[in-house]
């Protein structure tokens, strides 16, 4: 295994055309200069680290893929295309043709360089902090899907982002982008082992070209040990939208840092949320929408629950630029707190500059609704039965909104199960 | 005919404040009684302790079908063949009543449940309501048909209906009572709770119980609904009794 160093940031981009070795340059003097985040930081806050990148290494090959569980595979009858990227290598590709550029970064560096330099590495900026910089110098592959201008693909890719070898770091890099009035859907499923102890730091980029749409849906249930810090930045055109949902199940510590540029006017974006969590996890996400075209909208809706002693974490900030005039924005936030050793925080932000504008919040935090269970109960059903009734409707509510109703349906049964086994294991 | 529900020396309180001082009801199988009185008296409390709801301390008997309620929690009091249709319903957002028809035929083990869904969503026109939201959205008139129709499906011994013709124009008010009319069979006996008479004009109802200040003052027939509806519960009950003001104030430390 090899440390984060010059060496290994070289080995990582031995195959780089120039603008990208330019990137991972910088990108390694940010990495050496930047410390470890401090919760002291507001983007931070509430998060402790305990860990240091010393602690993990690269691998030059893949471990030993899980095969896709039956349920997904079931969500997913008929895929445009798959692959997947395991310890951050990119395995198992199916192009799934020709419609559209869809394979490992790696190889499509080698092939059609120049197609992909507007879009790679291009999205999170090295020095916001030490992991997107870590992330930049170190990433060796990833994945990588551009639509042509004018193609609809109405079947999801498929990204299957695996971490398979104890002890290891892995920087998967997905970059999306729609050309000119296409539309596609990808799906995007993080797992691990339970016992694995690893580190993951994924960066997710998005071009959505203009009047495109581009539906998202990322599946998060990485195992018990695994730390996740994920970066997403997307960039909407003009008249183009994202559609974004993502559920966070898993994992010790999964953190989310997202930034959705709404920059074409007309542009918009609906980006939805369910996350679960059990035990000891943290589940943090920071969220922050920036509103720069003429009327443009956006829509957060996020559920989360804990129990056990977990903790979730949702900063929501809405920024409206002096432009952005005419523009619709929305957060809610909604958060069930299950047990008396679980926490939430929910923290939403404005900052608008324009005066002619829509824009509102929400954020609620409490324990499942007594009238409601006193009602369901009075129709004969018993306390945990009404109490999981009432988990899976308070979920319900966002998972209806995620781009892709069979992914939806899965993760569902995911957290009616993860809710009952903490009921069994007397956690609630 | 044997008894549905035996209502005996109920007593209730919330906090400091006694609510129900001692009620005694019979409903038999095969009938249909209502209970009224004033604002306050106590029918809606009653309606709650019958139930189960754990915010009120309280005592006394309630036998359904001849086994005690009072003591199980709420949802066993529903298996034992008790039945409340809710003055407010709640909204549930996020589970469809037919997640909620669904987890109640579970719960029942009764082969006969899918068939009584299905017959009482024909018979209610409960079709497009069944993939919504429990209680989600829909007008007073809806959610009334709603709690009918999930009494339908419930197959109770006992039905309590709190104040089923609250916040109803007299179209529904009329639908409402036909619906209560049509239930009526000899496996099961109706208690429904009112503030008016009106919905009386529509139904036959074997007995009236008028409670006040948390008290049955008066049992008998139909008639005195009639009372009732020439000179109102001042008449009937005398000047001294009254619409009980809680005996709490706020400020107190």
């Amino acid at each position: 295994m090899k440390t984060l160093d010059a060496q290994a940031s070289a080995a990582a981009g031995a195959a780089d055309p120039g603008w990208l070795a330019a990137r991972r340059k910088a990108a390694l003097d940010y990495y050496d200069k930047l410390g470890m985040p401090s919760d002291r930081e507001e983007v931070w806050r509430y998060v402790d680290l305990d860990f240091t990148f010393d602690e993990f290494g690269l691998v030059d090959a893949p471990g030993e893929a899980h095969e896709i569980d039956t349920g997904i595979v079931a969500a997913l009858p008929d895929t445009a295309g798959s692959m997947r990227l395991v310890d951050g290598h990119a395995t198992s590709v199916d192009a799934g043709g020709d419609r559209a550029v869809f394979g490992s970064l790696r190889k499509l560096l080698a092939d059609k360089a120049d197609l992909l330099e507007p879009y790679v590495a291009q999205g999170t900026p090295s020095d916001l902090n030490k992991f997107a910089a870590a992330h930049t110098a170190f990433s060796g592959d990833g994945a990588v899907l551009i639509v042509p201008a004018g193609t609809a693909i109405e079947q999801p890719y498929f990204i299957d982002v695996q971490a398979a070898t104890d002890g290891t770091v892995s920087f998967p890099l997905i970059t999306l982008a729609t050309g000119q009035s296409s539309q596609a859907s990808v799906v995007i499923r993080y797992r691990s082992d339970d016992a694995l102890n690893a580190l993951v730091v994924p960066n997710l980029e998005f071009a959505v070209g203009d009047n495109s749409q581009l539906k998202v849906t990322v599946v998060q249930h990485w195992g018990a040990n695994t730390t996740s810090i994920s970066h997403l930045q997307a960039a909407v055109g003009r008249d183009a939208s994202l559609h974004l949902g993502e559920a966070g199940l898993g994992g010790a510590l999964s953190r989310l840092q997202l930034q959705i540029d709404l920059e074409g006017n007309g542009s918009s974006a609906n980006v939805v949320g369910a996350y679960f969590g059990d035990e000891t996890q943290t589940l943090d996400y920071r969220y922050t929408m920036h509103h720069q075209g003429l009327n443009t909208d956006s829509d957060m809706f996020l559920k989360g629950a804990v129990q056990g002693e977990s903790l979730s974490i949702f900063t929501g900030m809405i920024r409206i630029d002096e432009e952005a005039q005419k523009t619709n924005a929305y957060q809610t936030n909604r958060n069930l707190i299950l047990s008396d050793g679980a926490a939430a925080q929910s923290v939403p932000n404005l900052e608008i500059l324009a005066n002619d504008v829509r824009c509102g919040h929400g954020s609620t935090m409490g324990p499942l609704d007594e009238e409601q269970r006193y009602y369901l109960m009075s129709r004969g059903l018993d306390l945990p039965r009404s109490n999981r009734l009432l988990v899976h409707g308070f979920f319900n509510e966002a998972l209806e909104r995620f781009p892709e109703p069979a992914i939806a349906d899965v993760v569902t049964s995911w957290i009616d199960a993860k809710y009952r086994a903490a009921q069994e294991a007397g956690r609630v | 005919m044997s008894v549905a529900l035996e209502v005996s020396g109920v007593r209730a309180s919330y906090g400091d404040l006694e609510i129900l001082k001692g009620v005694d009801i019979e409903v038999p199988f095969g009938e249909v009684h209502v209970l009224m009185g004033p604002n306050g008296s106590g029918k809606s409390t009653l309606c709650h302790v019958l139930m189960g709801k754990d915010e009120y301390d309280a005592t006394g008997s309630a036998l359904v079908d001849g086994t005690e309620v009072m003591g199980l929690p709420v949802d066993e009091r529903a298996q034992a063949g008790l039945f409340e249709a809710f003055q407010y319903p709640v909204e549930i957002p996020g589970v469809s009543l037919n997640d909620l028809l669904r987890e109640m035929g579970e719960v029942r083990n009764d082969p006969e449940f899918d068939s009584r869904v299905e017959s009482a969503a024909a018979t209610l026109d409960m079709e497009r309501f069944r993939e919504r939201a429990v209680n989600g959205g829909l007008s007073g008139g809806e959610k009334k048909r709603s709690e009918m129709f999930q009494m339908a499906v419930a197959g109770p011994k006992v039905a309590i209906l709190d104040e089923i013709d609250s916040g109803l124009d007299i179209d529904a008010v009329r639908e409402v009572a036909h619906l209560v009319e049509e239930l009526r069979s000899d496996d099961l006996g109706v208690l429904i709770i009112t503030h008016y008479s009106r919905i009386l004009r529509y139904m036959n109802p074997d007995k009236i119980h008028v409670m006040v200040d948390g008290e049955v003052v008066r049992t008998g027939g139909p008639e005195i609904a009639s009372e009732l509806e020439a000179s109102g519960y001042v008449d009937l009950i005398g000047n001294e009794a009254s619409v009980p003001e809680p005996h709490v104030t706020p400020f107190d430390a």
